[in-house]
């Protein structure tokens, strides 16, 4: 069981909810996945056009809604918006992210950090974005952080684990869940990122942007199930020479 | 009485609360949040919560996204 805060859950795969190419695939893929605990954002009202009821589908579901900070660029910006999706969602359950640079969208550890001091002093559940320095994570934990979400690759790049070596310092050093987010692409980037001993995972852009988001939910939930099963058994030892696994007998030889 | 909503110039011929202005708007409160000279301002206030002349109303509502 995965324990974020005062909650549990079963599943270690959390999902991102943009980018699908409705709500009715959004909510086949939220099933598929079995995801407990999703991802959404804040946007100013557009007046005059209609507002997408997002929350009720969301709700009947019945799993935990993490709205995020995205959009913020500095941590005044991202405290507004935290206490704004306070009020809109009634949870004090937060994706803190801020990210100024729109190419890379690199997460502001400086900015990062001093939010997260402020809006845990705020009573906030705060699961911050960063990147993959064991450093800040470890200041962020520090800070009260419930969980510490290190980036494997750029946000929506399917890279891969790009940090592994670093990643595998955080989770070594950990004392709060890590949940690698940005940048899984295949379903086998989330079984190794499993491996590691990462807490969970966060997949959005690949699941939401394949064609077939359903199976592809579900290939990640096989997938982060059989990479937790994995870790918890212990990974094989690795040799740089053959070890046979059938009996060398010397009947052969005697042909 | 002129207040802006969401940067836009916004013309109040009453006095109004900010629930007035959500329901004369016909916004969804369900999902929305709003903040008035960058503070934000919680749900059970808006009942009793008269704008003021000037006020920066800006609302926000929860979208998709990762």
């Amino acid at each position: 069981m995965l324990t974020i805060a005062d909650k549990t859950f079963h599943s270690r795969l959390l999902l991102g909810s943009g980018k699908f190419a409705s709500a009715a695939l959004m909510q086949q893929a939220i099933v598929a996945s079995e995801t407990q605990l999703i991802t959404l954002a804040l946007k100013r009202v557009q007046l005059g056009k209609p507002q997408d009821d997002l929350l009720t589908p969301l709700r009947q579901l019945n799993i935990q809604l993490l709205p995020n900070t995205s959009g913020a660029k500095t941590a005044k910006e991202a405290i507004l918006a935290a206490e704004l999706a306070r009020d809109a969602l009634d949870t004090n359950w937060l994706k803190l992210e801020i990210h100024p640079d729109p190419r890379y969208l690199m997460p502001d550890p400086l900015e990062t950090l001093l939010a997260a001091e402020q809006l845990v002093q705020r009573g906030f559940v705060v699961l911050p974005y960063c990147g993959a320095d064991p450093v800040l994570c470890k200041r962020l934990e520090q800070a009260g952080c419930a969980a510490v979400m290190p980036l494997a690759a750029p946000i929506g790049s399917n890279l891969g684990l790009q940090t592994e070596a670093m990643l595998r310092i955080i989770i070594e050093q950990a004392g709060v869940p890590v949940i690698i987010d940005a940048g899984l692409g295949y379903p086998s980037h989330a079984c190794a990122a499993m491996e590691l001993g990462a807490a969970a995972v966060l997949i959005n852009t690949a699941i939401a942007t394949n064609h077939s988001p359903v199976s592809m939910a579900n290939a990640f939930k096989l997938a982060v199930q059989a990479g937790r099963s994995a870790y918890e058994a212990g990974l094989s030892v690795q040799h740089l020479t053959a070890k046979a696994s059938s009996p060398l007998t010397k009947f052969l030889a005697s042909l | 009485m002129h207040i802006t909503v969401n940067d836009d110039p916004f013309q109040l011929e009453a006095v109004s609360t900010v629930e007035q202005l959500v329901t004369r708007l016909g916004l969804d409160p369900n999902g929305l949040a709003v903040a008035i000279n960058n503070n934000v301002l919680a749900k059970r206030l808006w009942p009793e919560h008269r704008l003021a002349p000037a006020d920066a109303v800006q609302f926000f509502q929860l979208v998709t996204g990762g």
